[in-house]
């Protein structure tokens, strides 16, 4: 049913993206024929915990869920031998705007993210991990579910993996609708069987997480490089990408893009190159107006601000914003800025777990207030109040939800400045409200409208 | 006491088996996604139940149906419909898909045909951006969108 | 745990130099040093969830300054607060810009107006008019949390406090704070009843905004008309510290029912550590329940009317001609008038006289009668200190009585006339009305708690102190007075008025 299978062409090294896929190819079998497992092979029957995040500390590798933190760092807190479990939560929760990355991994290869898992376990000392799943997720739930079937069957999982005394349980936890959810501690909280508030730090969640033992969450993609990092040790994979970003990166890219879809991206490939060339360009021939690089929460950057610029996380933020969770949108020329903004505040609103002030007052108000610029009845200090609002949230809230909300209105009003005052002017889009290039919908429901109005006129002359 | 829970009971021991001990109140959202799944939305006899299975606080019950945008309280139609109208989506038409169902269904996102047979929502970010405009039938993502796999997939569900 | 002293240090709050202790929070450390960082969340006894935002403070470091919220920051060795900067003033505007937003600031019709934290810090920290030009959004008004508590929830600001103390302190787990982002509600759990927590009013104190309010005093008055009076809650042996608020004297009603004057407009917990903490039960917001019953106000010999001069002599001669006395002593007498009593009584305790302690008053019919939290079973604010003087009464009552019994005083209520042996007289002394008051051979009207001032002793020996209220009804005497210099020997007013002169003060009934 669903086609997340297409893996364009794109030059470089590819970890996850490097085999045909096909309805067989995501089964233990066919990972195992990959060389599947041998890092889980080499780490319970011949290394230490403490080298497996030495390991993966030397490897470099930023966490792949937004923040780029380093993933080492993170696992070296929890303190090992404290006499109290451990957890390791794999955070499959993939909900920010314009990101499904995560979701080709876990349909297409859920044996390399569960062996990063078990890896992770092991490292950390755990004898249950968990992964966390957004509730919408049906193929990429039934996928990881089956493969974890497999996994036990074939002693991956359970008592004494491989033989060794390394036991480990995992525990498919499936999400029910909830973006906060895929914030470390709200997720934490969700899997404890509460709503999803996130909490405060301190303590951080490596020293008290999962029911207020250490815990550590890493994102699908960071986990499912582990086997990587093992398998052909760090400074191999070092070699791959930029010094200060290893590795690859997995981009979801869609919006007015000619060839969306999910691409594995040596860190260091030129933007432009992606864009132009490996994804075809905007929808139409259309120019590009700007990009939204990793996911809404992320600032947007201009045609012109990527110019020149390669796909790591230090030129992106020197570029001005963040590769975030890689899910790219691009954005062509004539599309309405402030629709996309409402479009995006929407989402903010929507999402808000209410929990603290200046998020669960400022999202609506927000919202309030783009939607009566598009209604036509802006005021010349709304832009002032969007940026007031923006600002109020920037560090103020329990979790970067509200931050995100004011990144992504002020990027955007940053550089459409213009589209906003001519709204608010004239009481109407400068582009017509336009947000699409190709409206598959369009011609359709202008029939189905001419159809009411001639149907309503008809009734009207007989009256 | 909501015969269904009893029913599910003994599967949901089983899920405990991989839970570490002290997790009970982690069952939560699990047993409420299959009592869903069965009954098509929760009963008010079904969180009795499972509150009294689970022995954890009402209220913790209740803030967990009440966060989740995927539980309902209340009997949705035979086919639901979940459009996603966030940005990548936006930007493909997803608003004149949601304006197509609307007509041909003649009700408005959050409603219900009166034949019981159709319910459409608006929902955020489904991660399927890169195969716009896309919508939940049920369980299953459709995507990219035309009014005629649109058309289609009415005809399938109307049956 | 280590008993040593936990480790201190110095940190600063706008550059005064202060002393933290190891483990505590800047928002603890600074209100140890007498600094109150803003706050409606947090709460001294409750989690800390942080929510409000409005403790934000700024904190100077070399490589930076940045900002926190001061309830969740542990003070760490040489910190510098700062909660005057520009920074801290702007980020505490700005939470108030945000808390207001949807609060319909309707203080004129607000019960909570004149004690509202959020009304305060919107005149200390914001200020300004609301920078929103659009509409606010709506909620439930007048939610019946409980049969006792009416929720507004356009006014809640959803500091959450109210659920946590069901969930951390009453144990009723009876609150919830559902749905999600600016359509979040406090609610009560769907299958319980607020009702059944017989500690729900204290959410009504916890409740920094006018979102909980008592139904039954909704509308009553105006805050600032009252005042307070210290008081202990004669409920249980427990004696939790209370305050009672009743009209201020110089706000006095002439025009409307003059008893509004002499009510007991609410009652509020009297922070205590050694007794009760914080709160205090429903029981205690309900004493107007129990000191406002109809009262006795008339001395009687068997059902006449007499003066109450008259009553007081003819029982100082009852008690000097009897051979054998029995008294029943009050466990809701306070200390000084039990203390009276026992000297009044002298040699002949023990001989002519026997003194037994007898429970004024049982749990009522469907009353908590002892939890984990403050309940106690003994429904008596004194007994432990009538037990000084005087032995418990025995179980098997008539051996109370010794068989030359002439004279019986009974004090205070729970011992009507049908558990007394018949042939000797009876002495009542008694502040309500009753069917027993007629029976008896004498009766003396006594003052009641909020009409004098005293102390009890609680089950576990410690002793508080509660004040009048109101003057005592002119026709009544004070227990204390009856007994100051031998038994019966006077009323003990100094406040009596004589007779023919206009009264101050109406009489209750």
């Amino acid at each position: 049913m669903s086609d997340t299978t297409t893996t364009p062409a794109l030059s470089g090294t590819k970890f996850f993206m490097n085999f045909p896929v096909t309805e067989t190819s995501h089964s233990l079998e066919a990972y195992r024929a990959r060389g599947g497992y041998q890092a889980l092979e080499k780490v319970v029957r011949s290394m230490q915990p403490t080298e497996v995040t030495k390991e993966v500390s030397a490897s470099g590798i930023l966490g792949h869920g937004g923040a780029a933190f380093p993933a080492g760092r993170k696992w070296g807190v929890v303190k090992l031998g404290d006499n109290q479990p451990h957890y390791v939560c794999m955070n499959a929760d993939e909900g920010e705007p314009g990101t499904f990355k995560d979701r080709w991994l876990l349909e297409n290869v859920p044996h390399m993210c569960l062996e990063g898992l078990i890896i992770a376990s092991f490292a950390l000392e755990g004898r249950h991990a968990f992964i966390y799943i957004r509730g919408e997720f049906d193929l990429p739930y039934r996928r990881m579910a089956a493969a974890i079937e497999e996994a036990y069957a074939a002693g991956l999982l359970g008592e004494n993996i491989l033989g060794t005394g390394f036991s480990c349980d995992v525990v498919l936890y499936r999400g029910a609708g909830s973006y906060v959810c895929g914030e470390a501690s709200a997720m934490l909280a969700s899997l404890e069987g509460k709503k999803g508030w996130p909490r405060n730090r301190p303590p951080r969640l490596t020293v008290k997480g999962l029911y207020q033992r250490p815990t550590v969450v890493n994102n699908v993609e960071t986990l499912a490089n582990v086997p990587v990092i093992i398998g052909q040790g760090a400074a191999e994979f070092r070699k791959v990408g930029v010094a200060k970003s290893p590795g690859t990166q997995m981009i979801s890219i869609s919006g007015h893009i000619a060839k969306p879809g999910v691409y594995e991206v040596e860190y260091g490939y030129s933007w432009e190159k992606f864009i132009y060339e490996d994804c075809g360009g905007m929808q139409g021939g259309k120019a590009l107006k700007c990009i939204i690089p990793g996911g809404v929460s992320t600032k947007i950057l201009s045609a012109d601000e990527i110019k020149g610029v390669t796909l790591d996380h230090l030129t992106a933020v020197a570029a001005g914003s963040q590769l975030g969770s890689g899910g790219m949108m691009a954005v062509a020329e004539g599309t309405c800025m402030v629709r996309l903004l409402q479009v995006i505040q929407r989402f903010y609103h929507h999402e808000s777990c209410g929990q603290c002030t200046p998020c669960r007052e400022g999202m609506g108000w927000m919202d309030r207030v783009i939607n009566r610029i598009v209604r036509g009845e802006g005021r010349p200090d709304d832009i002032d109040r969007l940026y007031h609002i923006s600002n109020a949230n920037d560090g103020t809230t329990i979790c970067s939800l509200g931050d995100s909300a004011g990144y992504a209105a002020t990027a955007i009003m940053d550089h459409y400045r213009e589209e906003f005052e001519y709204y608010i002017k004239n009481g109407r889009s400068m582009y017509d409200g336009c947000l699409t290039v190709e409206d598959p919908f369009a011609g359709a429901v202008a029939a189905l409208r001419g159809a009411t109005a001639n149907a309503t006129a008809t009734a009207g002359a007989v009256a | 006491m909501s015969e269904l829970v009893q029913r599910l009971i003994p599967e949901f021991e089983r899920w405990k088996e991989r839970y570490p001990a002290g997790f009970e109140g982690s069952l939560t959202i699990p047993c409420f996604r299959r009592i869903q799944e069965e009954r098509g939305y929760v009963a008010d006899d079904d969180v009795d139940a499972l509150q009294a299975y689970l022995g954890i606080a009402r209220t913790q019950l209740d803030e967990v149906l009440g966060f989740y945008t995927q539980f309902t309280r209340k009997p949705l139609g035979k086919t639901h419909l979940q459009v996603c109208h966030n940005v990548s989506c936006s930007l493909r038409g997803a608003a004149n898909l949601v304006t197509y169902l609307s007509c041909k269904l003649g009700i408005q996102p959050g409603q219900t045909t009166p034949d019981g047979k159709f319910t459409l929502s608006t929902v955020e970010c489904l991660a399927s951006c890169g195969t716009a405009p896309m919508m939940m039938v049920n369980d299953a993502y459709h995507e990219n969108l035309t009014p005629a796999t649109v058309d289609a997939l009415l005809a399938e569900h109307s049956a | 745990m280590s008993d040593r002293a936990p480790k201190t240090f110095e940190f600063f709050v706008d550059g005064v130099s202060m002393q933290a202790e190891d483990g505590q929070t800047v928002i603890q450390a600074a209100r140890a040093n007498g600094v109150d960082i803003p706050h409606f969340c947090w709460h001294p006894q409750l989690s800390v969830p942080g929510n409000c935002r409005i403790c934000m403070v700024e904190i100077e470091s070399d490589g930076g300054n940045w900002f926190d919220i001061a309830c969740n920051m542990p003070v760490t060795e040489g910190m510098k607060v700062l909660t005057k900067s520009d920074v801290a003033t702007k980020l505490r505007k700005e939470t108030m810009q945000f808390i207001t937003l949807n609060h319909p600031v309707d203080c004129g019709i607000c019960n909570k107006s004149g004690e509202c934290i959020l009304q305060d810090y919107h005149y200390e920290h914001n200020g300004s008019k609301s920078m929103s030009i659009d509409a606010k959004t709506h909620a439930t008004k007048f939610y019946p949390l409980s049969d006792r508590i009416m929720l507004d929830n356009e006014r809640c600001i959803m500091c959450t406090l109210c659920v946590r103390f069901t969930h951390e302190v009453s144990g009723s787990k009876a609150l919830a704070a559902v749905n999600r982002g600016d359509h979040a509600l406090i609610r009560p759990a769907e299958d319980a009843d607020f009702n059944h927590d017989v500690y729900s009013d204290n959410v009504i104190d916890l409740c920094p905004v006018g979102a909980l309010l008592s139904r039954e005093l909704l509308d009553h008055a105006r805050v600032w008309y009252l005042k307070q009076t210290p008081s202990v809650c004669p409920g249980c042996e427990r004696g939790c510290t209370v305050d009672l608020w009743h009209r201020k004297p110089e706000w006095k009603l002439n025009a409307l029912d003059p008893s509004l004057n002499t009510r007991i407009d609410r009652v509020t917990p009297r922070e205590n550590p050694d007794v009760n903490g914080l709160w205090v039960c429903n029981k205690a917001r309900d004493l107007a329940k129990i000191f406002e019953r109809p009262r006795a106000t008339q001395a009687m010999r068997r059902g006449t009317a007499i003066p109450l001069e008259t009553a007081v002599a003819e029982a100082a001669a009852m008690m000097a001609g009897a051979k054998q006395a029995v008294a029943l002593v009050s466990s809701w007498a306070s200390n000084e008038e039990l203390a009276a009593f026992r000297a009044a009584c002298g040699d002949a305790l023990g001989s002519r006289i026997t003194a037994w302690v007898k429970a004024d008053h049982l749990p009522l019919p469907g009353e908590t009668v002892e939890d984990h939290l403050l309940i106690k079973a003994d429904k008596n604010p004194n007994r432990a200190g009538a037990l000084a003087h005087f032995a418990a009464l025995p179980a098997e009552l008539p051996t109370a009585f010794p068989a030359a019994t002439d004279v019986v005083l009974v004090w205070g209520e729970g011992c009507d006339s049908a558990m007394l042996p018949t042939g000797a007289k009876v002495i009542r002394l008694d502040s309500y009305a009753s069917a027993d008051n007629a029976q008896a051979d004498l009766f003396i009207p006594i003052s009641i708690q909020t009409e004098r001032s005293g102390h009890y002793t609680n089950f576990a020996g410690t002793v508080s102190a509660f004040a009048a209220c109101f003057p005592p009804v002119a026709t009544v005497a004070h227990a204390e007075g009856l007994f100051s210099g031998g038994l019966f020997t006077g009323t003990g007013r100094t406040d009596l008025v004589p007779a023919g002169q206009p009264r101050r003060l109406a009489v209750l009934t």
